[in-house]
């Protein structure tokens, strides 16, 4: 998806724009990939509540979708389908033809999770009412993706800003109605049977065409903004380009950071129980949230930049006292 | 086994059950193995023949994985070093090469070791290769 | 099998209790998680593993966390191994009678498991660490909301027989049906309540990894360690032996006692992987909603009928 994003963010500034055939097969492995994350993600977020079964099982049926990325573009989880231009991969007839079966296979499943979801008591009484957002607090907060989707929020890049092939084929936004824990199982799952429709119907009516267009080796120099649609929620990419073939600035926003100010402010008032879900509830990824801490000492301390060996100084000192 | 109604409790019943007479889904590696697909990007190959030198996969490489290492420039020789512990195996380098030269191979994927010897490989006729490392050695020792 | 007479102190040391009993314990503990794995469709452990985990835990280094009381601290793992392992005197371990029985040791095994359960709590409670607070808390308040239910259904087979002794118990209960068609419910509450005794799924909140990493026993590595794994094995044999020797028609040769163990492990299992962790107030609530509500209808029913 972070591929996705810079290559579009590129032919932006060159003013090109890759056939149909790559944006198609972007998308495609988009949609896969979020089928990776959703189901890597309801197996966590049950393990986070003690579901362990429900943890294997699903880690089990990923293996499937895993199986038709490494088949396509030849790694299980990185994918590295893009190049500036296009697409490096195609997708052949049996290739298709193995999506389709691992797609319909993935499908029973997720109607088998969804009703476990929906009906276990047990999961039930953690998910249910847990962290429960309101359509205003979710405004408020600033979520993204299915965390602000189940609270109400009709906000989705693919339909609002619709970028590779999602112009030619239209996403329907999933919403739930409840705010809480269950609704953000459910829009999940919803989400993908929507997906595993617009898989079925990009390989349908895949466009033939070339898989890259030429994109000159030094790009002209400008800014631009490239949002896709990650699992996770929008992912939000600041390119500038100083006329060279490097970039002078890439800023990446990930849609983690926008959902943590829900868990802060709707985690008073719960069990301590209840964090671990309230926080697997958001699809955190914790890689994206590494950022750079400024220590102000004082309110006139400009902040200073700590590097590696001034934390591992003050470390030691601590524990020294 | 499709169940007409929804379990309040324990709906994970169906699954648990079956499974218990089934076999494990886990595959034992190593004692099991799968071929990996045709597409699969292991080890980066070199073939020499055709490489002119234009050094394109060594400029686009996001971790300074390879070097191309100029013999004889007229005579097209060449020696490639190519270090697996830094490559993120992305494919630019395959993709950028005019001639095909590289590929990112599927039958060599299993790249653990226990020194750091084997994360460097080198690449190219013999003799240019045994000339290489004559020549690092000398420096070694003469510094 | 009821005629072998073993003197109590070979009991206590070598067999079946003592060192025979810790090493069936590792086994119960491998057939435990390789059941649950079967359930899972997953390999699991191999027969080793829960004696590799001990002799590894064994080696390593005890860690003494600052501000504990240091002879609480060693001493708390060594009184609950020796607190389940006693309990073994009380119950047909192996199949063979009881090595030392007396009237009222129904009550006295009960709360040498129960001993276990409050050698965690302290431990926790003993350590200046917020997780092992908080699985302390919980620790305990489990062992307040299952116990009286716990020991209310492990006395409908007594009432029945008449008695409070384990063996004689045992003697009622080869004689007559299976306590388990009886008195279902009671069955039920005290299954149930062998869950929550033994921490198992859903009732593992005290030891949940993922909220408060190993609850009470997070300081606690290597020997002490150990020891308490050890002591929750035992427990794990003991609790199996007690709802065979009162519900499934009392055991009295070894062959009966495996079976009948197995069987329940089979059970038990099951029941682990079928359900989420529930949070200590529902676990609370439902025991003294449900669990005393029926363990007190089961005991009404056994003095009518009986």
């Amino acid at each position: 998806m972070h591929g996705t994003a810079l290559a579009l963010g590129v032919e932006k500034l060159a003013g090109v724009t890759a056939p149909p055939r790559a944006q198609a097969i972007r998308s495609l492995i988009a949609e896969l990939e979020r089928v990776h994350s959703h189901l890597l993600w309801l197996g966590v977020a049950a393990h986070e509540g003690g579901f362990d079964t429900l943890f294997m099982y699903s880690w089990r049926d990923r293996e499937t979708v895993m199986d038709l990325l490494e088949g396509i573009s030849g790694n299980r989880v990185n994918y590295s389908a893009n190049v500036l231009g296009g697409v490096k991969l195609d997708i052949s007839q049996e290739q298709a033809d193995a999506i389709r079966k691992g797609i319909d296979f993935l499908e029973e499943r997720s109607h088998f999770y969804m009703k476990v979801v929906t009906n276990d008591e047990t999961f039930l009484a953690r998910t249910r009412d847990v962290g429960t957002m309101t359509k205003e607090q979710a405004v408020l907060f600033g979520a993204v993706g299915p965390t602000g989707r189940a609270s109400g929020l009709d906000m989705d890049i693919r339909a609002s800003a619709p970028y590779a092939a999602y112009t030619d084929f239209p996403v329907n936004v999933i919403t739930g109605t409840r705010g809480d824990l269950e609704a953000r199982f459910v829009v999940r799952i919803k989400e993908l049977f929507e997906t595993f429709r617009l898989i079925r119907e990009l390989l349908d009516k895949m466009p033939a065409g070339e898989l890259t267009v030429r994109v000159p080796r030094k790009i002209p120099a400008g800014e631009t903004i490239s949002r896709v649609e990650a699992p996770r929620g929008e992912l939000f990419y600041f390119l500038k380009s100083n006329g060279s073939d490097t970039p002078d600035r890439l800023k990446i926003r990930t849609p983690s950071l926008c959902n943590w100010a829900s868990v802060m402010k709707l985690a008073v008032g719960h069990k301590l129980a209840d964090i671990p879900m309230m926080v697997a509830g958001i699809d955190p990824c914790f890689s994206c949230n590494d950022r750079l801490f400024m220590i102000r000492r004082k309110e006139s301390d400009p902040g200073q930049i700590w590097t590696w060996e001034d934390l591992r100084r003050y470390g030691i000192g601590y524990y020294q006292k | 086994m499709g169940l007409k109604f929804d379990i309040p409790i324990g709906s994970m019943v169906s699954d648990v059950v079956k499974s218990f007479f089934k076999k494990p889904i886990t595959r034992r590696y190593p004692f099991e193995r799968l071929d990996a697909p045709k597409a699969y990007r292991g080890k980066l190959v070199w073939d020499p023949a055709k490489c002119t030198g234009c050094q394109l996969c060594v400029k686009d490489c996001p971790a300074d994985a390879i070097e191309l290492i100029v013999v004889d420039r007229a005579n097209k020789r060449f020696v490639m070093r190519f270090h697996s512990d830094r490559c993120t195996y992305c494919a630019q380098c395959v993709v950028n090469c005019r001639f095909k030269c590289l590929n990112l191979s599927s039958k060599e994927w299993e790249l653990a070791a226990l020194t750091k010897e084997p994360f460097t490989v080198y690449y190219g006729k013999d003799e240019d290769i045994a000339a290489l490392l004559a020549q690092a050695g000398k420096a070694e020792n003469g510094e | 099998m009821n005629d072998i007479v073993i003197p109590p102190l070979v009991a206590l040391m070598f067999f079946p209790g003592g060192l025979a009993l810790l090493a069936g314990s590792l086994l119960y503990e491998w057939a435990d998680r390789k059941l649950l794995a079967c359930f899972q469709n997953r390999i699991g452990p191999r027969w080793f593993q829960p004696l590799a985990d001990v002799v590894k835990l064994l080696s390593k280094e005890e860690v003494m966390p600052e501000g504990v009381n240091k002879l609480l601290f060693l001493m708390l793992p060594v009184i609950a191994l020796a607190g389940s392992l006693t309990a073994a005197l009380y119950v047909p371990i192996a199949g063979f009678s009881p090595a030392f029985s007396f009237n009222g040791d129904l009550v006295v095994t009960l709360y040498m498991l129960s001993l276990l359960t409050l050698c965690l709590g302290l431990a926790g409670a003993n350590t200046v660490d917020r997780f092992s607070l908080v699985g302390a808390t919980r620790t305990l308040t489990q062992l307040f909301s299952y116990e009286a239910p716990f020991l209310l259904a492990l006395l409908g087979p007594a009432l029945a027989a008449g008695t409070w002794q384990i063996n004689q118990v045992n003697n009622f209960a080869a004689q007559n049906w299976w306590m388990m068609l009886i008195q279902p419910i009671g069955f039920l509450v005290a299954l149930v309540g062998l869950m929550g005794k033994l921490e198992l799924t859903p009732f593992d909140a005290p030891e949940a990894e993922t909220e408060i990493v190993a609850g009470a026993l997070t300081e606690y590595s290597g020997r002490g360690f150990a020891l308490f794994r050890l002591g929750k094995n035992v427990e794990l044999v003991i609790g199996l032996t007690l709802m065979a020797a009162f519900y499934l028609g009392g055991i009295h040769n070894p062959l009966d006692f495996l079976l009948k163990t197995l069987g329940l492990l089979l059970v038990l299992s099951f029941l682990q992987s079928l359900f989420a962790r529930l949070r200590i107030d529902q676990v609370v609530g439902l025991w003294w909603r449900i669990g005393a509500l029926l363990a007190l209808v089961n005991i009404l029913l056994v003095l009518v009928i009986f």
